[in-house]
Formats: C-alpha cells, structure tokens, sequence
C-alpha cells in the first residue's frame, strides 16, 4: 500500500481551495474574470484527474493512492486518502462536470454580477468538500468533508437563489444535519467499539470493518434495536436523505427550484451521489447482515421512489421542479440496484450515479438556459422554442433521450444493467421499476414537447436566442459522454470491474449462507 | 540570634520551594495589580485615570501569565495540605483564564468611554481572575466557596456597571440575589459534607466511602451540586441568565459566558470526579440519573427556547445554557474513566473563545442607551462589514458545531466520551437537539448574507476598537487552528 503513496489525491482535494486563497487575493474590480479563474481551476482539477485515471490501476481492488498523515493521534484520526473503482468514477465525473457546469452557466450579462468572488469562493469550496468526501479512507475525515459540503451549498442557495431562498436553504441544512448528526452518534460508537475490541483507536475505514456489530434476525424489532441495526438506520438515513429517498425527498424540490442553475447542476449531478456513494462505502459493507436484512424494505422504497418521483415529475408545471423530481425517480433505480445484492445489478448502480450526474446536469443546465433567457420556469410559457433554437432543441434531445433510457445512451446502460440485476434476484421489484421506465419517458417527452414544440403562446419566445459558444461547448461536451458511455460502457467503466467484482462477492458471501 | 530563632518558632513559616513560588506569584501579583489599578482609577492626578487603570491593569495581569507560562514546566506544587493543588491541567486552565482577562480587559477598551463604565473595572477585572485561579486549584470546599465568592463579588458589581443601560442595574441585583442563596447553598452543603465526612478536603471525602457514610452526606452533596449548577446555569436555576447576559455590561457578559463558566464547571467536574463517579460509591446511580436529566432538560429548555428568541444577546444566553446541557451530559462519562474530564476541559476551553469572540464584535456594534441587537437588524450586514460578518459565521459555526471550527472537535471529543460511557440515548437527545440549534444560529447568518436591512432604521455601525479588533482575531485563530488541527 505504502509503494504507491503519493499527494495527487491531496492537489485534486485542495487545487480549488488553492485558487480560492488566490481569489481572495484579487481586487473587486477584475470581477468579471472570476469566472475565467474557476474554470481554470475546474481544468487544472481535471488534468489531475486525467492522470488519476490514467495512472490508476484497474486489476486492483483495494484503495491506491493511498495518502496517509496522522491527524489526532489520540483518537486513531489520520488524514487518509485513497481511490478505488467505486470512488474513481465519481471522482472523475465531479472533475468532469466542474468546468462545463461553470461554462453551461456563465452569466450573460457581465454587469449584473452580484457578489462575485463570495460565489467563485464557496463554487470552489463546494468542490473540496465533494473530492474529499469522495476521497477520505477515514471515517472521521469523510464525516469532515461531508459536512462541510452542506456550507457552500448554504450560501449558494441562500445568497443568489430565487425567491423562496431562504426557505429552501434552511430546509436543506436542517434535513442534512439531522441525518448527519445521527450519523455522527453512529461513527462515535463504531470508534468506541473499534478500540474496545482491538485496543488501539482507529478511524479508518478499513480497520472499522473488521468489527464484529451484533445483529439479531429474529424478528422486526430485535433487528432494529440490535447494534448493528440501528448503526446501519443511522448512516443509512443520513445517506438516503442526501440521495433522496422518498419519504426524505422534500427538501430537495425546494432547494432545486431555488438554487442557482451552477448550485443545481452540482446538487444534482454530484451532491446526491455523496448519499449512495456513502451507502456503497459504508452502510453495505460494513453491516452486511443488516442491510441484507432490511434490503426489501429499502428496494421497497426504491421503487416507490422511482415510481412516485416519475408520477411528481409529470404533474409539474414549473420546469425545474419537473427535473428536480425525474432526480428522485432516477436515484432510486440505485437504492433498488444496491440493494438487490446483485453482482449485476450493484455494477449498475454505480454506471447509473455517473449517468444521472450526467444528464441531470445537462437538463439543469437546460432548465438555466431557458431561464436566462426567458425568466421563467413555467412550461406553459415555453412553446416551440425548437425553432428559433435548434441547437438547443437538440442539445434537450439527447439529454431527455439519456433521461428516457434509450438504447444508445448513458442512460439505458445503467438502467438497463440495474434492472437486468435485479430481475436476477427479486423478479418483482424489477418489473416494478421497469414500470418507472414507461412513466420517465412519459414525463422527459411531455415536458420535451411542451417547452421546444407546441404552440407559440408567448411572443417572447420569437426572440429567443440560441446557445452561445460556451453553451454549445458545453452541451457537446455532454452529448459526447452520453453517446460515449452508451455505446462504449466498457472503456469508461472498465478501470472499476475488479473493484466492483471484488465488492460484491465480499459482500454476498457475507450475507448469503447457502 | 536568638531573636531570630524565637520569631521562627511563633511564626512557622513554611519555606517554600521555586515551584510553590512561582505558583503563588500570580495570585500575589494580581492583588497588588487591582489595588494599585483601582487607586489609579479613582484618582484625579492623572487625567484620564480609567486609561491609566486599563494599562496598568494590562500589564499586571500579562505578568501573571507569563508567571503562568513558565510554571508550566515545574513539578506540581501542594500547598496547605492539599488544599492548593497546582500541577500542570490547573496550570493550563491558569493560563487559559489569564488568557481570557487579558482580552476581556481588551474589549472593554473603548467600550468602557461610550458606556461609561467606571475604571473600578480595570481592578476588579484581576481581582475575579484571582479568584478563578483559586478555584481551579482547590480541592478544599470551604476554598471553593471563599474563591467562589471572590470571583462572583468582583462580577456583580461588573454586571451592573453599564450605567447607560437600565436593565444593567436590575441584572446585576438579580444575579447578586440568587448568587447569594446558592453559594448559600453551596457552604450549608459543605458543612453537611464536613459534618457526615469529616473533612472539606475532597481527597480525603473520595476515600471515605469504603468506610460507609451517613445520609447526611446525600443531602450535603446535593446541595453542593445544586449551589454549582446555578453557577454554571442548568436547568431548573438557569433563571437568572437570560436577564444577566441581556443586561450585563456586553464586555462582562463575553468574560463571563467564558471564564466564569470555565471555572465554575471545573469546580463541578472536581466535585463529580471525588465525590460522585468514586469506584466506592455505592449510590451513584441515583446521581448519574439526576445529572442525565438536569442534563437533558437543560439541553431540550436551552435549545428550544433559545429558538423564540429575537434579540441577539438573548438568544445567546439561551444557548449557553444548551452548551451547560453538553457539558452536563459529558460530566457522565467521568463514571469509571476520569480521565475524560480533560474532554470536558477541552469543549470549555474552546467554547470559551468562540464565546469571547463573539461577544467583543457585539461589543463593537452595539448602540449606546436601551435597546439591544435584534437578529433582524443584522440584515445587509454582510455587506457593509463583511469581515465582521465572517468573523461572526465562524463564531456561530462553531458554537453550533460544524466542521473546521474548534466547537465541532470540542463537541466530537466530548459526545465521542458519552458514547463510549453508553450514554447513547442521551447523546442522541444531545445531537438531535443541536439540529435546533443549528437553526437559530443559521438564522443569525441568514440575517447577515441573505437579506436586506430593515427598511426605515439606521443600519448598525460598528465601532472600530483596536480591543475588540485584537480579541477577536485571537479568538479567530484559535477557533480555526483549533477546528483544523486540535492539540489534545
């Protein structure tokens, strides 16, 4: 482990909070490069991401470039990094989808700018919280990076989202924090118990697993007032609230609709996958039995996610909240993947959180067009928009194709493969959600037809301009990776076979005793 | 000679060694310092007296912790038979209090003109430090009632100096009053103690339980608790913090919301560790399950009343007395592993400086005359003073908990020590609670980024004093070192 140590994990977490330092630097009056300098911190992020990648080992499937400092020696804390074939993607899809949102969202109008570097500042703090969620092999650490997260989004929300800000803001911290706090409780007992039974304190990931957390299966009550039940509900709820899982969800159309397009764009496409990627990372492996033992229950409310999500999504009318729901939709086919304790399905899952964060991005980014442009939300004042914008009728195309799972598309192969899984071991969730696949293309279509055909109601809309430089830029960017991924799924998944392979055996053979 | 000879044998004066020297010194030096401070004060030769005061005041007090600093290194010192104890965690709380006057005397400079607070408070600033040292050193209940009330003496009468401000006057009374009954409280439960022990000294009282005690002590202990409580503000005799904090003079109210509740609680923990959480006791279950509920009650009142509250200055109060409820919840872990006491240190010491920081940038803002800060008022804060503004995030983030600030750390070593004591369900209380929390100190910096000043008011203006400036960049610092890379 120790061979290939090395900081590149450390320059991909604090490259962003490098060129805040250095933004703080600057005076108000380059406010309109601000910008230009998160790009090129988003760029200079994913060049090391592109050597994380290209460096990174697929035939491995523990952690590599692992990093370790000692922290709080006291507690068993140490500063502990380390990247394996679930974080990789998502370290790679954050790298990615940095700098087309920052392109996708770049403000028309230069002289409007509110509060300019405060923004810039928490954008790039937001994206150290993100890589080192993705990144911390330690408990403590990632809790650190999960938390700080919840800051930057806060202010982004509150400060420059819409009128209801407030609100929304409010609620997003709360939620989080209550489940997070809970989660927080959890992480002490797993210390505790860590260095009751091997002696020496420890945080790490590693260590913390080796713990044996007493569970009884003898009856509903018993599994849940067990050690290992109510660690696993704790973590678990911190998790699916960030996912979000149907009955936690509501915070989520709120702070959508609110946040910025920039702050929507990484909700969708990154900050939900801290929660799966927490339920990946923590909540299965470690309490195996327990999650093996509530899995219907969470499959459960996977489905009536997907399907409550999809029957949300088309009863809006206001654009972003129809996007904001086809999110909780699309997140539960992962809760339903994961916990299928499927070989196939778990694989799927992970292609399926890059796809959403792919394509939820891109309609977010969709949605901010249509707003700069028109100032409104409203489906009913779009119409026929595909006329004096064919390039972003096109650029909505693909991105509501991948949204439907249409072979050919990002989309179909994380869906596909869930479902494929799924079917394996519980043929009836599968059919469910393959249900959810009918309504998703009922809602991405309706809502396709009514903003870019359909009659012109609004004079506004003769006017409307089509996508700048940047835009298309951005928006081609995203079509590559769909139709990439879609047709090439191995090449971009290859470098996590091993890990996920390795992954969902340990995991299975712990669960399943046949 | 012979003289000499005979005035030793009337007079046995202990020789005392370097390190009892240099533990006594402070204390010493602090006495000249707010005599010579409060006679520079009052008199008419020099000009501006309360400067002179404030410096000299200043300077003794530096003294004393530099004193401080260096006895840090010396082997531990007993003095009068135990009834002194100075080794290196009371030296270090030494320091840290020392630490705490020398900004609060900081923040009144400045303050103390608009307000016209008299210089008398320059004097009797060293004299409620020597006060607290005492306090932390003892582990004598008839010192701790005497350094008890050395230290509360001095902070009346600073409470109610704030002459501008009617309520200072009220507060001051008030918390003179049920200061009074419960350090009443406190010395009737000492004799108890003494009467079913025989001895004040809580060593000896630690080692009494093999022989069997008499119910006298149950009743003497728990008017000792109670007397301590009320200083430290839990629950049932939080009363007079609210009105105390609200009307005290603001640069008081950040010292005392520190120190005092630094000392006050350390006396506490030392009365828990000997004379509660002992192997050889045999009745503390009854005493852990009053504490879990002073502790829980105080954690759901404080938090939630904290919640309905609009002036700044009072919400604080309530949500000091939320942070009693943590550190009362901590105080369960000492049961058979004391050593989590120095977690229950650590959450007061950085808790201490976020409450300083805080205080001194209201000290800044406030107005002279009646009203007081109200949340709504801050709005558009953020962009007239943004770097008081952050400052007072940061202050906020941390009282509340949130990573990269030392409150976060004091409350994950804390908690981390309840949990491993199995007080789960308590901390699930104690976190579920904070969420509360969360939720009014957001709505502080809600008010500050995220929306407009009140329309028709003149915006709130700071004052910009060096003082406060100094202080609460100290506590700043302390507050993000502390977050990022805790020394434990």
């Amino acid at each position: 482990m120790t061979e290939n140590s090395s900081s590149l994990l450390s320059w991909i977490i604090f490259t962003p909070l490098l060129f805040g330092i250095l933004l703080l630097c600057l005076p108000k009056k380059f406010e309109q490069y601000f910008r230009h300098l998160a790009l090129v911190a988003g760029m200079a992020n994913l060049l090391f991401a592109i050597k994380l990648w290209s460096n990174f080992d697929g035939a491995i499937s523990t952690m590599q470039f692992v990093q370790s400092i000692p922290w709080i020696p006291k507690l068993g804390i140490s500063y502990l990094l380390g990247v394996d074939g679930i974080s990789l993607p998502l370290v790679m899809l954050t790298a990615i989808i940095t700098p087309i949102a920052i392109l996708g969202t770049w403000p028309h109008d230069l002289s409007k700018l509110k509060q300019e570097k405060f923004f810039v500042l928490m954008v790039l703090a937001l994206q150290t919280g993100m890589y080192g969620t993705f990144l911390a092999s330690d408990i403590f650490l990632f809790y650190f990076f999960w938390e700080i997260v919840l800051i930057p989004m806060f202010f982004l929300i509150g400060i420059w989202g819409g009128a209801e800000r407030i609100y929304a803001t409010i609620k997003f911290f709360l939620y989080t924090m209550v489940g997070s706090l809970l989660m927080l409780v959890a992480i002490w007992w797993m210390i505790y118990r860590y260095k009751q039974g091997f002696g020496v304190p420890s945080a790490s990931f590693a260590d913390l697993a080796r713990v044996q957390y007493n569970f009884v299966d003898e009856s509903w009550m018993k599994a849940i007032f067990s050690e290992q039940g109510l660690l696993f509900l704790a973590f678990t709820l911190a998790f699916v609230i960030k996912v979000p899982m149907v009955p936690f969800h509501t915070w989520l159309p709120d702070a959508h609709v609110q946040a910025p397009t920039l702050g929507s764009v990484f909700l969708a496409a990154v900050l939900l996958k801290l929660g799966t990627y927490g339920l990946m990372r923590i909540s299965m492996p470690m309490f195996p039995e327990a999650a093996y033992y509530f899995s219907m229950m969470m499959m459960g409310f996977g489905v009536i996610g997907v399907v409550y999500g999809a029957f949300c999504a088309w009863g809006q009318s206001d654009f972003k909240k129809l996007v904001a729901y086809s999110s909780v939709s699309h997140m539960g086919y992962i809760l339903v993947g994961l916990f299928s304790f499927n070989q196939v399905a778990i694989a799927g899952s992970l292609y399926q959180m890059i796809n959403h964060g792919i394509s939820s991005a891109g309609l977010f980014m969709v949605v901010g067009f249509l707003y700069e442009r028109l100032h409104t939300r409203n489906l009913d004042d779009f119409g026929n928009i595909a006329k004096v914008a064919p390039l972003m009728a096109i650029g909505f195309m693909i991105l509501t194709l991948s949204s439907v799972a249409l072979p050919g598309t990002n989309g179909f192969v994380g869906e596909f493969t869930i479902l494929f899984g799924t079917f394996q071991a519980q043929p009836a969730v599968a059919l469910i959600a393959g249900l959810g696949v009918i309504f998703g293309a009922i809602y991405a279509l309706k809502a396709y037809q009514r903003v870019m055909f359909g009659p012109l109601t609004n004079d506004h809309n003769k006017n409307v301009v089509d996508l700048s430089v940047r835009e298309f830029l951005a928006m081609g960017v995203l079509a590559i990776f769909i139709f990439g991924i879609g047709f090439f799924p191995g090449s971009f998944f290859g470098k996590s076979d091993t890990t996920l392979s390795v992954y969902s055996q340990q995991l299975i053979e712990k669960v399943i005793h046949e | 000679m012979n003289s000499a000879i005979s005035l030793v044998e009337i007079f046995p004066l202990p020789s005392l060694s370097l390190a009892e020297m240099i533990s006594l010194w402070p204390l010493i030096i602090l006495s000249i310092t707010a005599v010579v401070a409060i006679v520079a004060g009052a008199s008419k030769v020099v000009a501006r007296g309360r400067m002179l005061a404030m410096i000299i005041s200043l300077f003794g007090v530096a003294v004393s912790t530099t004193i401080t600093y260096i006895s840090l290194s010396y082997d531990p010192v007993n003095l009068l038979n135990g009834t002194l104890f100075f080794d290196s965690t009371s030296r270090l709380l030494s320091l840290v209090v020392h630490l705490c006057t020398i900004l609060a005397i900081l923040v009144n400079f400045g303050y103390d003109e608009k307000e016209e607070l008299l210089a008398e408070v320059y004097g009797l600033l060293p004299i409620a430090l020597a006060g607290m040292i005492f306090m932390i050193a003892t582990n004598h209940l008839l010192f701790m009632f005497v350094s008890l009330e050395i230290m509360s003496l001095a902070i009346y009468v600073m409470v109610a100096m704030r002459r501008t401000f009617k309520f200072s006057a009220e507060a001051g009374l008030k918390y003179f009053i049920l200061g009074g009954l419960a350090s009443a409280f406190l010395l009737y439960g000492s004799a108890l103690v003494y009467g079913a022990t025989g001895s004040f000294n809580m060593e000896v009282i630690s080692q009494s339980f093999v022989r069997g005690i008499s119910p006298l002590f149950y009743v003497g202990l728990l008017f000792v608790l109670t007397g301590l409580f009320f200083k430290v503000g839990a629950f049932p005799f939080h009363s007079w913090i609210p009105d105390v904090y609200q009307g005290a003079t603001t640069s008081i109210t950040g010292f005392m919301g520190a120190a005092v509740k630094l000392t006050a609680f350390m006396a506490l923990t030392k009365v828990c560790l000997n004379m509660i959480f002992v192997p050889s006791f045999l009745e503390v279950d009854i005493f852990k399950f009053v504490i879990g509920t002073i502790a829980a009650a105080t954690i759901v009142y404080g938090n939630f009343v904290a919640l309905k509250q609009n002036e700044l200055k009072r919400m604080l109060a309530y949500s000091t007395i939320a942070h009693t409820g943590y550190l009362l919840l901590g105080l369960l872990s000492l049961n058979g592993t004391p050593t989590n006491a120095q977690f229950i240190m650590i959450y007061l010491v950085l808790y201490a400086f976020s409450n300083i920081g805080i205080f001194a940038l209201i000290v800044m803002l406030e107005r002279k005359g009646e009203r007081d800060i109200v949340i709504e008022e801050l709005g558009g804060f953020w962009l007239k003073h943004p770097l008081m503004a952050i400052s007072m995030t940061i202050f906020l983030l941390s009282m509340a908990g949130i990573p990269l600030t030392s409150g976060f750390i004091g409350k994950y070593l804390l908690f981390a020590a309840a949990v491993s004591s199995q007080q789960v369900a308590l901390v699930v209380l104690a976190v579920l609670a904070s969420v509360v929390s969360v939720y009014y100190y957001l709505r502080v910096i809600i008010a500050m980024f995220m929306k407009e000043a009140p329309k028709g008011q003149a915006m709130l203006t700071a004052s910009k004093w060096a003082g406060c400036g100094i202080t609460v960049l100290v506590s700043i610092f302390i507050t993000i070192q502390m977050g990022i890379f805790p020394i434990i």
